[in-house]
């Protein structure tokens, strides 16, 4: 990966978001009435604005960046970036089934997963670890801070 | 995998617990009830959770109070509406989600859409002025400028389209006056800026009245109810207009309600019933509340219908008066 | 007033629970401050979940001692480690590890400490002496001063945050960009709101913060292939005769708690560029013996003041004006804005035992960073020694559980997430994060006081010169885009010419 494909990437995700910012602007602003008239009215122009100030500052940064010619090559360890990867893809996961499976039944194994992807190997340890964690967590939000934390289907929770 | 044996133990008491706590609803309540409150922390937030701390005393559980502003009150409404319908999740049922937006035509919901528990707290409110004004000194006096100037007089009502600009929209409407609202999210930079001269006149709650009461000049109470008067030392109501708003009773303030998911089953919708019947007559949670400035209520669940009913039927009345102001604003631009 | 204020306020910081939260916090801080990657801003961000549930004093106190802790911490495992534990701490490396070298790690660590409080009861001094009067200035501020000097913040923060003016410009846009989304309060019209009553209110900004600075660093650090690690550090135990140590530097001391206030104070210079001034400035007043960068007692003891006078001097206008300084003192004012306060003059007029009693968590905290940093400095040492592969899942719980209590919605677990990928994709292609915590924080100050300017104006835009102050800041952003503009300009030209040649 070169620091040209990033510039590339911030590019796009700031494209999309400018280009979000209009899109509701001309249909559901306009829709409700709120995108002309007075500072009363109009909630669309302080959003354009600023949707503009965005794309001109980003123009402005490719062009600068274009303009030096200068390419640097990022060095990224693989193995680091499939950790990485792997991380999200758990996490996701792990977001993904809280609320329906409930914090109990999904966060030792999230722990778990997550110890494993860093290479950690001695399994007992971590299970205890991962338990550890995970109960330490909710004994002390639940107990301590009044917090339901999400029961999911089965409604586990746990009456300290 | 080897599991060591102090793990095992550790793994079989996990399950245990888990086994324990997933069996079916054996007493309501088994765990924390929440309320859900429709506007940011202050005031209001306090008195709310004054009666919840009182009430999960009486049900024995915690009840937190969840703050979920936005929308004029519209999202902590839909919040709560999409809890489950099993009593854990009380709603703070405040005029402007419960009454006002659906009348606006911005909620499709309407207050009988829900259980009652017991009626909570009112608050009236009135339109303050500063002492050293010296363009005029009463409201009527300030209201045949507002009819000289069409268009000059800034106020504000704290936010757009809630229930005092919905009031004094309807009284300047009345009086034929056209004036700009400005909104402010805080209502304590409103007053700010009143006493410092950035705005004419401003609506003034209770609380902010005890805090300063010789910064304003209080030119008129927005209810006809006696106790509101007296709160603000006997400044003048809308009783006393020679015109008739169409208001009364409590059409013209900020109340809540407490109600919960119309599905909730009888009988825990009773337990609480009768745990909020209990903390809103207890002495201490009552003077608490006054101390804020808000008065507490004692209508219960079985006058819900006899009291709000009338409220709404006057706010639908009165429905124009914003969009006549909008309106007048737009024609003066 | 002033003590009346402060006297009101011991009612209130005389409890138990403030007093041991405070006390917790600093252990909490010096935690966050010694782990690398961390930091007091993240420990902030991690806790507040936490507090926005205790009494407001308590809770103000927990995460002020977290910012004091955490402008401290750092100095532990940059001399012990060589790495500096936040960026505060770099400057504290030039001298703090050959002290270390030498075989004075305790007594460096000890020093670093006790210039700490001392820096920060200075900075202390002079925040519960200047947020008043600031405050008692500002209090005839209307909407068109808020909107000009929520204009300032933004630009200082986005012109000193470090790296290119016109990222840090974008970062700051973006915040404010975000901080449209949810229901206007003008025209009570829905903005990208995409029909979901999730979104009614925007992104919980809390939500929004764990995703961008706590998802993505523990993506980076698990790029990092020192996961299983144990650091190999022997344990020190500094004693409290490093105090004495300390204030024979005492000028050293008070020249370097001064500056370290003013960055403070300044919007978005901070604790890194007043802690290497501090050092700079006392390695040229130094005299040659004094052996600057070899193990020098008063560089460490210049840095670490300095960076903890600053956490003072930025109070003063997160307090008094409602403006932040930067990020952590944002977070600072997202949390009084949650717990129901609003930062500025109506809060110095009618809560004065509140400030007075946030006056006295800033002054205890930093008391207690002295003991418990000479005490438990053998603790942070084995929690240095704790391996990543044990933190990065008790971070992501923690990020997970707190995100939820925020509101007890999962939709704010996806928003965290989300601003995870967004956080990676901004430090990947190194554009600054800070700006936008700050846009997010003075989005709705900037957007709200110009709109209210414009209606309250009843000929446009001339309401911003009518006014005096008004008209001076506008001045000065005009002062500060056009200078920052030049400079970038004359960089980008000699960068060109470098080229060419």
């Amino acid at each position: 990966m070169t620091s040209r494909t990033l510039t590339l990437m911030v590019t796009v995700f700031f494209a999309i978001i400018v280009a979000i910012v209009f899109q509701q602007i001309h249909t559901s602003m306009q829709e409700q009435g709120i995108a002309s008239g007075g500072p009363y009215d109009n909630a669309a122009a302080y959003p354009r604005a600023v949707a503009l100030a965005i794309a001109v500052l980003v123009i402005v940064q490719i062009l600068i960046e274009f303009g030096t010619g200068q390419r640097e090559r990022i060095v990224v360890d693989p193995h680091g970036f499939k950790r990485a990867v792997g991380l999200l893809a758990v996490f996701a996961i792990y977001l993904g089934c809280l609320g329906w499976l409930g914090y109990h039944l999904t966060t030792t194994p999230m722990v778990f997963a997550i110890m494993i992807i860093c290479g950690a190997r001695q399994f007992g340890k971590m299970l205890l670890a991962a338990l550890i964690m995970s109960f330490g967590f909710a004994f002390i939000f639940e107990k301590f801070l009044n917090v339901v934390l999400p029961g999911g289907v089965l409604s586990l929770n746990i009456p300290w | 995998m080897k599991l060591s044996r102090p793990l095992k133990t550790l793994a079989a008491a996990t399950m245990l617990i888990a086994a324990s706590t997933s069996a079916s609803i054996a007493e309501f309540p088994e765990r924390t009830v929440e309320l859900i409150h429709p506007w940011g922390p202050g005031n209001a937030m306090s008195v709310s959770q004054l009666i919840a701390k009182a009430m999960g005393e009486e049900l024995g559980v915690d009840m937190p109070v969840i703050s979920t502003p936005g929308a004029a009150g519209t999202k902590g409404q839909k919040t709560a509406m999409s809890r489950p319908a099993d009593g854990y999740t009380v709603f703070d049922g405040y005029v402007a989600p419960l009454v006002l937006q659906p009348v606006l035509g911005n909620a499709d919901w309407t207050y009988s859409d829900f259980k009652p528990l017991h009626s909570a707290v009112s608050n009236a409110f009135a339109i303050g002025g500063r002492t050293d004004e010296t363009r005029w000194s009463n409201f009527e006096e300030m209201m045949e400028y507002g009819r000289e100037h069409p268009g000059e007089l800034r106020y504000s009502s704290g936010s757009r389209n809630n229930l005092p600009h919905m009031v004094i929209a309807k009284v300047l409407q009345s009086y034929g006056v056209v004036a700009q609202n400005i909104p402010y999210t805080q209502d304590g930079n409103a007053v700010k800026d009143l006493k410092s001269g950035v705005l004419d006149f401003s609506f003034i709650n209770v609380g902010n009245y005890i805090q300063d009461k010789p910064a304003f000049n209080i030119m008129l109470v927005l209810s006809e109810l006696p106790g509101a008067k007296a709160s603000y030392d006997g400044a003048p109501s809308i009783a006393d207009l020679d015109i008739d708003l169409g208001l009364s009773g409590l059409a013209p303030m900020g109340w809540t309600w407490w109600i919960v998911h119309k599905d909730t089953p009888d009988e825990v919708t009773g337990k609480l019933r009768a745990a909020m019947d209990a903390a809103m007559q207890r002495p201490d949670v009552r003077e608490a509340i006054e101390k804020v400035g808000f008065v507490p209520l004692d209508w219960d669940h079985t006058q819900y219908d006899e009291v709000v009913g009338p409220v709404s039927d006057q706010l639908s009345a009165m429905g124009n008066a914003l969009k006549w102001e909008e309106d007048e604003l737009k024609k003066l631009r | 007033m002033l003590f009346e204020s402060l006297l009101a306020g011991f009612q209130l910081f005389l409890t138990p629970l403030a007093i041991g939260l405070t006390f917790i916090g600093i252990l909490i801080g010096l935690l966050v401050g010694a782990m690398p990657g961390l930091g007091p801003l993240m420990g902030i961000i991690l806790l507040l979940p936490v507090a926005i549930g205790l009494p407001p004093v308590a809770a103000m106190g927990f995460l002020i001692a977290i910012f004091v802790g955490g402008s401290c911490g750092g100095s532990i495992s940059a001399i012990l480690l060589r790495i500096p534990g936040t960026p505060l701490a770099a400057a504290t490396l030039f001298d703090g590890y050959p002290m270390a070298q030498k075989g004075r790690a305790a007594d460096a660590i000890g020093i670093a400490i006790s210039a700490s409080a001392i820096g920060g009861l200075i900075g202390g001094a002079v925040l519960i002496v200047a947020s008043p009067l600031l405050a008692r200035f500002a209090s005839g501020f209307a909407p068109p001063e808020y909107a000009m000097l929520a204009v300032t913040g933004l630009f200082a923060i986005a012109i000193i945050s470090g790296g290119s003016l016109i990222k840090g410009l974008v970062s700051g846009c973006f915040g404010l960009l975000l901080a449209t989304i949810g229901t206007d309060e003008f025209s009570t019209g829905y903005r990208f709101t995409f029909g979901s009553h999730h979104m009614l209110n925007g992104f919980h900004i809390v939500a929004v913060v764990v995703g961008l600075f706590a998802i993505s660093e523990m993506v980076h650090q698990i790029v990092g292939d020192d996961l299983l690690k144990k650091p190999d550090i022997k344990v020190e135990r500094p004693g409290f005769g490093s105090l004495l140590t300390t204030m024979r530097h005492w000028v050293n001391l008070l020249r370097s708690s001064g500056i370290g206030v003013f960055f403070g104070a300044l919007p978005g210079a901070g604790g890194v560029i007043s802690s290497f001034s501090a050092y700079a400035i006392a390695k040229a007043a130094a005299k040659p013996d004094e052996r600057y960068g070899e193990g020098a007692e008063g560089g460490v003891v210049a840095t670490e003041s300095a960076n903890n006078a600053t956490v003072g001097g930025t109070l003063v206008p997160t307090l008094a004006l409602g403006i932040p300084g930067d990020a952590s003192s944002a977070m600072l004012l997202g949390a009084l804005l949650i717990l129901g306060f609003v930062p500025g003059p109506i809060l110095f007029e009618q809560e004065p035992q509140f400030v007075g009693g946030i006056f006295l968590v800033y002054m205890a905290s930093n008391v207690f960073l002295l003991i418990a940093g000479i005490l438990a400095t053998p603790f942070f040492v084995y929690v240095l020694r704790i391996p990543k592969f044990y933190l990065i899942p008790i971070i992501l719980i923690l990020c997970s559980i707190g995100t939820f209590a925020l509101q007890a919605s999962v939709f704010d677990l996806m928003v965290m997430f989300g601003f995870g990928l967004v956080g990676i994709l901004f430090r990947a292609a190194n554009y600054p994060l800070a700006p936008i915590v700050i846009g997010i924080i003075l989005g709705p100050i900037l957007e709200n006081n110009l709109r209210r300017a414009l209606l309250i104006s009843r000929e446009g835009y001339w309401i911003f010169l009518d006014r005096p102050v008004s008209a001076t800041l506008v001045c000065v952003n005009v002062l500060l885009l056009t200078g920052a503009l030049y400079f970038a300009f004359r960089n980008r030209k000699r960068l060109f010419s470098r080229q060419e040649s």
